[in-house]
C-alpha cells in the first residue's frame, strides 16, 4: 500500500480567518481503501480541514496532491468531480424535496438535457439505499419526514451517487442509535473493501478503535500526530495528544454526604405527554444529580422540555420547593429557578451573533437594569464573574459566542443559569459536540454546581456519562421509566440491557 | 365577508331590474327613424324612453376621479328616464374587465367606460359593441375606434399648449424669462402629452426658456417634496406650470414654506381649492388649465341620447359624433366665478 | 507535548482580559466599518452634489430641505429597524401613515385643533400596530401576511374616509410648525422630532432590556423563549412601536404637506426596508443598527436631492437609486469582510 502514491496527500496547509489561524501547516495523507480517523478538540481545525478538502475553503498556503498529481480544489463541484464527497455533521439536505431529488440534486438524470427523469432517479436511489442497508426508505418521500438517522443515510446515498473515491464523514454517529451505528460501520467496511477511502471524524474513541486504520490528531490547527495505528495506540496517548495532558479520571468523585433524607427541590408528579412519555414521577434533591438514560426516541429530551415548560403536558405537575409551576410556561419555570441547557445549543440556547456577555446575561437582564436601562458595566462584571467561575476560555466575555468551542459554548449556557441564580439545572446531552478534554472539565463543573446545592437532572445518550456523573439513574424505554437505581449499583451492560429489553428488575 | 355577499345580492337584484328595463330600451334603440330627434338638445329634461346606462370607472382615489363619479351620478339623477348602473371603481384591469362583463351580461342599454388602462380594456369594449351595447369611451382611449361608439375626453396636449400660451403671454416682453414645470406621474402617457404641448407652446416665445422639470406623482406629498427641491434648484424663475391641482396643494405648501412669491403659477385640472386661490389672488397661483371632470356628465348625456336614438342639440346630424375632444380652457381671475361650481375637492 | 500547547490558544485570545474598552474593539470595529462605509457613500454623494451644483447644494437651506424631507420616512425607518431586527417585517407602514394622516385631518378631528390632530395620528398608528402585533404575536400569523393585510385594509379605510379628496389642514398652529418661522436656531421642528426619535430609538435598541430582547428574539426566537423571554409579548410591543412611529410620521407629514390624503406614505414600506437593509440591519433578524438606518435614509434623500437639483428625470432617478442600493451593500460587504 505504501509503495503506490497515496490517494490524497495534503501538505503544509494553512488557513487564516480574521483573528484566527485555523490551520497552521497541516499534513494529511490518505490511502485508498483505508479508514483514516481525524481526531481533535472542537476548534482544533478539523472542520476547516475538511472544508478545504471539500473545496469549500481555499487554503492560504500548502499543496494538495490527488493520486500523485497536484490539484487545486477551487469549489465544492471541483472536489466532487475528482471523487471527494463530504457528509457534514449538519446535514445539508433540502427538506421539501424527495429523497431521490436530494440524492440527485445538481446532477439529475435528464432527458433532452432538462427534463428530469424522475423514475430513473428513484430507481437508482432505491438501489443506493439498498446498498446502504436501508431499502425501507422510500425514494419518493420528502426528506423532512425522515428521522435524523435516515437523513444521514440519504446524505450518504447522495455521496455515493457520484463516482466517489474518498468520503469525508463528519461525526456521522452523533445522531445514531447503537444498531444504526453498526449499520454505519458495515457500510464503511463495504466502501473500503471497494477501495474507497474514508476520512472519519468522531469524538468517540471506541468507534475509532473499531473501524479506524490510522489516526491523525489535530490540535490548535496543527497535526500533532499523523498516521498512528488506530487499533493499537493507547487511548490515553490519543487523549493526551488531543488535550495536551493526561486524563486519568474523567468523572469527578461523588460527594460522601448522603442527600437522600433532604427534601426534594424538584418534584415531578404524573407528568405525561401523548405519544412521548407515560405518567412520570421523579424527584431531585439539592446537591443531587439524577440521570435519565435511554435511547433516541425514549422521550428523554421531551421530558426535560416538558418539565421546563417548553412543552405543555397532558397531565401532571412540576413542583419546585413544593410549589406547583404553571404548566407549559417557560417563564414560570425560569422564575421558579429552573434552567435548561438544551440539546441543540446553537438552535435552542445561543444567540450566535452576540457576545458571550449578552448570551450569559440574557436571562438575568432585570438584575443589571433599572427601568429597562441596562448598566453595562455591572452586566459585564457579572458575566465575567460567571464565566470565570466556569473557567470559560477565552477569558474575555466580549468575544462573539460563535467563536467559542463546543465545550465553552456549553459553559456559556451554564454561566447564564449560574448568573440567574438557578436552583434546578436541566442538562440535555450536555457534552454533545464537546471533545474529551473539555468533557472532563464540564463534568467537574456540573458536579461542583451540585455540591453547591443545585439539583441537576441530566439526560444523555451516552450511558457511561450518565453512570459516571449521576448519583441516581432512571432508565427509560419508550417513554416509560423501567428502572431506578443509584448509579454505583449499575454498569453499562446492565443499563443497555434494560434499555433494550426493558425487563424491569427492581 | 357578510358585506361582500350582501353586496353581491344587491347586484343580482339590480340586474333583474336592468333586464326589465332592457325590454323597453331594445325596441327604442333599433328605431332611429325619429326625425325630431336631432332637434332635441342632449340634455333635454323632457323624459324620453327609459335608458339603463352602465358606468365603469377606476377607483376614485384621486380628487379628479372622484369628481368624475360625482358628475356621472348627479347628471343621471337629473333624468327620470335614466337608470345608472355604477360599478365599484377598480384600478385592477382584470377586475374592471369583470365588472364590465357583468354589465354586458345585465344587458344595459349603453355603457360608459373610463378604463383604468385604455389599451388593456380594448377587448372588453369590443365585446360590448359586438353584443350590441354601444360604448361611450370616457377620457382614456381604447386601442381601436371599433371598441367604442363615441369617445369623449380631455385634451392633455391642449392643456400643456394652453398653459404654455397663457404663461407666454404673461411673460411677453420679459427677456430671458425662465419657466419650470412640475409634471405628473412620468409613467403615464398623458404626462408626456402635457409636457409636449407645453414645450410646443413655449417655442412661440423665444424669450422664454424652460430651465427645469421634475415629475411628482399626483399626490400632495410628492407635490410638496418635488416642489421643495425645484425651489432649491432654481433660485430665480418667472413662471411655473404644475400639471395637477391635487399635487398643487403640496406644491403651494412648499412654495409657502420656502417663502417664495416671485413668480406666477399655473395649475392643471380645475380643483375647487385652486379656483378659490385664483379668486382670492393672494398667492402665486394665477390660473389653472381645465381638464374638466364635467366630461362624465356629458358622457351621461351622450349615453342617454344614444339610448333614445337622439343626436346632439345644436348639431345638424341625427347621430352623436364619434369623437369629442374637450377644450382645456384657462381659468383665471377674469372667469373663475363661472367655473367655481365645477371645481372638485 | 503537554506544556507548549498553550501559546497557540493564546493567539486566538490576544485581547487583554482586563478593562472593557480594548475588548470591545473587536465587536465595535465591525459596526464601525459598516457605519464608516455608509458615511463614505454619503461623503461621495456630497462631493458629487457639491461639484455639480455648488451654489444650490452646499447651502444651509438645502441642508434644511434634505433633513426635512428625510424626517418623515426617517421616523418610519426607526420603527421598521426594530421590527426587522426582531426577525419580522412591517409592510403596512405606508398605509398606516396614510390612514393616520387622513383620520387626523378630517373636518371632525380638526375641530379639536393641534392636540386633536396629533393625538389622533398617534392613536391610529398605535391602533394599527396593536392589530398587527396581536395577529402576529398571538394569532400566529406570519408578519409578511398580517402586515400585508393591514396594508390593504388601512389603505382602503383611508380611501373611504377621504373619498379620494384632499383634506386641507386649516389649523394655523399645525401649519406654522412647517414654516421657516418655526425653525429654532435654523433647525426645522420636523428635523428635531426626527433627531429625538433617532436618539431614543438608538438608546432603546442599544441600552435597554427592550433592545436586548428585540435582538434576542430576532437572532434566535427559540433560544430567547427558552432563556425565559416572553417572545410573544415582545413581538406585540415591536409592532406597537412601529405603529407609533408611523403615527408620529403621519403627524410630521401633515405638518409638511399641510394636508391629509389617502395616497400619503406611498411605498414607504419599501423605502424604509431598503434604508434599514443598506444601513446594515439583517433582514433575517438578530442585528440592527439605528445609526445605519438613519444613514440609509439620508443617503436616499440626498440622492433624490442631487438628482432634482441637476434636473434629472424620474426614470434616471429610479435606475440610479437601484444601482446605489446595490453599490452600497457591496461596498459594505467588501469592507466588512476585509477587516
Amino acid at each position: 500500500m505504501a509503495s503506490e502514491p497515496p490517494l490524497l496527500s495534503m501538505s503544509g496547509i494553512t488557513k487564516s480567518f480574521p483573528g484566527v489561524r485555523a490551520l497552521d501547516g497541516v499534513d494529511l495523507d490518505v490511502q485508498a481503501g483505508e479508514v483514516h480517523c481525524l481526531l481533535g478538540q472542537n476548534g482544533a481545525g478539523k472542520s476547516t480541514l475538511i472544508k478545504v478538502l471539500a473545496g469549500a475553503h481555499q487554503p492560504d498556503t500548502g499543496t494538495i496532491h490527488w493520486r500523485g498529481e497536484a490539484v487545486t480544489l477551487r469549489s465544492p463541484i471541483a472536489a466532487m468531480r475528482l471523487g471527494i464527497a463530504t457528509i457534514y455533521q449538519e446535514l445539508d439536505l433540502v427538506e421539501h424535496l424527495s429523497v431521490a431529488e436530494n440524492v440527485h440534486l445538481g446532477h439529475e438524470p435528464t432527458a433532452a438535457g432538462f427534463v428530469v427523469r424522475g423514475k430513473v432517479a428513484r430507481a437508482s436511489t432505491a438501489q443506493l439505499l439498498k446498498r446502504l442497508g436501508h431499502p425501507e426508505i422510500d425514494p419518493a418521500r420528502l426528506v423532512g419526514e425522515l428521522s435524523a438517522a435516515q437523513q444521514q443515510i440519504v446524505s450518504m446515498a447522495r455521496a455515493l451517487s457520484h463516482d466517489v473515491r474518498l468520503i469525508v464523514m463528519d461525526e456521522p454517529s452523533a445522531a445514531l442509535d447503537p444498531d444504526e451505528v453498526d449499520n454505519l460501520f458495515r457500510i464503511v467496511g463495504d466502501l473500503t473493501a471497494d477501495g474507497v477511502a474514508v476520512v472519519y471524524i468522531s469524538h468517540r474513541l471506541e468507534e475509532i478503535r473499531r473501524i479506524g486504520d490510522r489516526v491523525t490528531v489535530l490540535k490548535d490547527g496543527r497535526a500533532v500526530a499523523g498516521g498512528l495505528p488506530a487499533k493499537t495506540t493507547p487511548t490515553r496517548e490519543v487523549v493526551a495528544l488531543m488535550t495536551g495532558r493526561n486524563v486519568e479520571y474523567v468523572f469527578p468523585e461523588r460527594p460522601t454526604k448522603d442527600v437522600a433524607a433532604d427534601k426534594p427541590l424538584l418534584e415531578v408528579r404524573g407528568l405525561a405527554r401523548d405519544g412521548e412519555f407515560e405518567p412520570l414521577d421523579l424527584s431531585v434533591r439539592p446537591g443531587e444529580i439524577v440521570g435519565l438514560a435511554g435511547l433516541v426516541g425514549s422521550g428523554r429530551s421531551e421530558i426535560l422540555e416538558t418539565i421546563y415548560g417548553a412543552r405543555k403536558p397532558r397531565a401532571g405537575q412540576v413542583l419546585v420547593d413544593g410549589r406547583a409551576l404553571r404548566p407549559g410556561s417557560v417563564r414560570a419555570a425560569v422564575r421558579a429557578g429552573l434552567g435548561l441547557a438544551p440539546e441543540e445549543r446553537k438552535a435552542q440556547a445561543l444567540l450566535m451573533l452576540e457576545s458571550v456577555t449578552r448570551n450569559v446575561s440574557v436571562s438575568s437582564m432585570s438584575r443589571f437594569s433599572r427601568g429597562g436601562w441596562i448598566d453595562r458595566t455591572a452586566e459585564l462584571g457579572a458575566a465575567r464573574a460567571a464565566t470565570r467561575e466556569l473557567s470559560l476560555r477565552p477569558d474575555n466575555p466580549n468575544v462573539p459566542v460563535r467563536t467559542l468551542s463546543g465545550g465553552n459554548q456549553q459553559k456559556a449556557v451554564l454561566a447564564r443559569w449560574l448568573l440567574r441564580g438557578c436552583r434546578v439545572l436541566l442538562l440535555d446531552e450536555p457534552t454533545r459536540g464537546v471533545d474529551v478534554g473539555a468533557r472532563a472539565e464540564l463534568y467537574a463543573v456540573v458536579r461542583r454546581l451540585a455540591d453547591e446545592g443545585l439539583a441537576v437532572l441530566l439526560v444523555s445518550s451516552e450511558v457511561p456519562e450518565v453512570l459516571g456523573l449521576a448519583d441516581r439513574v432512571l432508565v427509560l424505554r419508550e417513554g416509560c421509566v423501567v428502572h431506578t437505581a443509584p448509579a454505583r449499583e449499575l454498569d453499562e451492560h446492565r443499563v443497555l440491557d434494560l434499555v433494550m429489553e426493558g425487563s424491569p428488575a427492581s | 365577508m357578510p358585506e361582500l355577499t350582501s353586496r353581491r345580492g344587491l347586484l343580482f337584484g339590480s340586474a333583474a331590474i336592468g333586464a326589465g328595463a332592457l325590454l323597453v330600451g331594445c325596441t327604442s334603440n333599433e328605431s332611429d327613424d325619429e326625425p325630431a330627434a336631432n332637434d332635441q338638445p342632449a340634455a333635454d329634461d323632457k323624459p324620453g324612453k327609459q335608458v339603463t346606462i352602465g358606468f365603469a370607472g377606476p377607483q376614485a382615489d384621486h380628487g379628479w376621479l372622484n369628481a368624475i363619479n360625482d358628475n356621472a351620478k348627479s347628471r343621471a339623477k337629473k333624468y327620470s328616464d335614466v337608470t345608472l348602473e355604477i360599478t365599484e371603481g377598480s384600478n385592477d384591469t382584470a377586475a374592471q374587465i369583470g365588472q364590465i362583463e357583468t354589465l354586458i351580461n345585465k344587458k344595459v342599454d349603453v355603457l360608459v367606460v373610463l378604463p383604468a388602462d385604455g389599451k388593456a380594456l380594448t377587448q372588453v369594449g369590443l365585446k360590448a359593441m359586438r353584443a350590441g351595447i354601444p360604448v361611450i369611451n370616457l377620457d382614456r382611449v381604447f386601442n381601436t375606434p371599433q371598441a367604442y361608439r363615441c369617445w369623449i375626453g380631455g385634451d392633455n396636449y391642449g392643456m400643456g399648449l394652453n398653459a404654455g400660451h397663457y404663461i407666454g403671454e404673461k411673460l411677453k416682453g420679459k427677456s430671458n424669462a425662465k419657466v419650470i414645470e412640475l409634471a405628473g406621474l412620468d409613467n403615464l402617457e398623458l404626462t408626456k402629452q402635457r409636457t409636449q404641448g407645453f414645450d410646443d407652446a413655449l417655442k412661440n416665445y423665444p424669450n422664454i426658456k424652460k430651465v427645469a422639470r421634475q415629475a411628482a406623482e399626483f399626490t400632495v406629498e410628492s407635490g410638496q417634496a418635488k416642489m421643495a427641491q425645484l425651489l432649491q434648484a432654481q433660485s430665480k424663475f418667472d413662471a411655473l406650470w404644475n400639471h395637477d391641482d391635487d399635487q398643487g396643494v403640496g406644491a403651494l405648501r412648499a412654495i409657502e414654506q420656502a417663502g417664495r412669491d416671485d413668480f406666477l403659477m399655473v395649475g392643471g385640472a380645475g380643483a375647487l381649492s385652486a379656483f378659490q386661490a385664483i379668486k382670492q389672488d393672494s398667492g402665486v397661483l394665477k390660473a389653472t388649465v381645465l381638464y374638466p371632470p364635467t366630461m362624465a356628465a356629458s358622457a351621461i348625456d351622450l349615453a342617454r341620447a344614444l339610448g333614445q336614438g337622439n343626436g346632439i342639440g345644436g348639431m345638424a346630424e341625427f347621430e352623436i359624433p364619434a369623437s369629442i375632444t374637450l377644450y382645456s380652457a384657462v381659468v383665471d381671475k377674469t372667469n373663475v366665478d363661472q367655473y367655481m361650481s365645477t371645481g372638485f375637492k | 507535548m503537554t506544556q507548549h500547547a498553550s501559546p497557540p490558544r493564546d493567539s486566538t485570545d490576544k485581547v487583554p482580559s482586563t478593562g472593557a474598552p480594548p475588548a470591545w474593539r473587536g465587536l465595535m470595529a465591525r459596526a464601525d466599518v459598516r457605519t464608516l462605509s455608509l458615511l463614505g457613500v454619503l461623503a461621495v454623494l456630497i462631493i458629487i452634489g457639491g461639484i455639480t451644483k455648488p451654489d444650490e447644494f452646499l447651502d444651509t437651506r438645502n441642508l434644511q430641505l434634505v433633513l426635512t424631507q428625510a424626517s418623515v420616512i426617517g421616523v418610519v425607518t426607526v420603527g421598521m429597524t426594530f421590527v426587522i431586527t426582531s426577525g419580522g417585517i412591517d409592510l403596512s407602514v405606508g398605509a398606516i401613515v396614510a390612514l393616520a394622516s387622513v383620520w387626523a385631518t378630517t373636518v371632525a378631528t380638526q375641530e379639536y385643533g393641534f392636540g386633536g390632530i396629533l393625538f389622533t395620528a398617534v392613536l391610529v398608528g398605535l391602533g394599527c400596530g396593536l392589530v398587527n402585533g396581536l395577529l402576529i404575536a398571538y394569532g400566529g400569523m406570519v408578519p409578511f401576511i398580517a402586515t400585508l393585510a393591514m396594508l390593504a385594509s388601512a389603505r382602503g379605510l383611508a380611501l373611504q374616509i377621504t373619498d379620494g379628496k384632499t383634506q386641507i389642514v386649516t389649523i394655523p398652529s399645525v401649519l406654522d410648525l412647517g414654516e421657516r418661522d418655526a425653525y429654532v436656531l435654523g433647525v426645522p421642528p420636523l428635523v428635531m422630532v426626527f433627531a429625538v426619535v433617532t436618539i431614543i430609538g438608538w438608546l432603546i435598541l442599544n441600552r435597554t432590556t427592550f433592545g436586548r430582547r428585540t435582538v434576542a428574539v430576532g437572532g434566535n426566537a427559540e433560544a430567547a423563549r427558552l432563556a425565559g423571554i416572553d417572545v410573544r409579548r415582545q413581538r406585540l410591543y415591536l409592532y406597537l412601536l412601529s405603529g407609533l412611529c408611523c403615527g408620529v410620521a403621519a403627524f410630521l407629514l401633515i405638518v409638511l404637506a399641510g394636508s391629509g390624503q389617502n395616497t400619503n406614505g406611498n411605498l414607504y414600506e419599501l423605502d424604509a426596508i431598503a434604508a434599514a437593509i443598506i444601513g446594515g440591519t439583517l433582514l433575517s433578524g438578530g442585528r440592527g443598527t439605528i445609526t445605519g438606518s438613519v444613514l440609509g435614509v439620508l443617503i436616499f434623500t440626498t440622492i433624490t436631492n442631487i438628482f432634482a437639483l441637476n434636473n434629472l428625470q424620474s426614470d434616471v432617478q429610479q435606475i440610479a437609486k437601484g444601482a446605489i442600493i446595490v453599490a452600497a451593500v457591496l461596498v459594505q460587504r467588501r469592507t466588512a469582510s476585509t477587516t
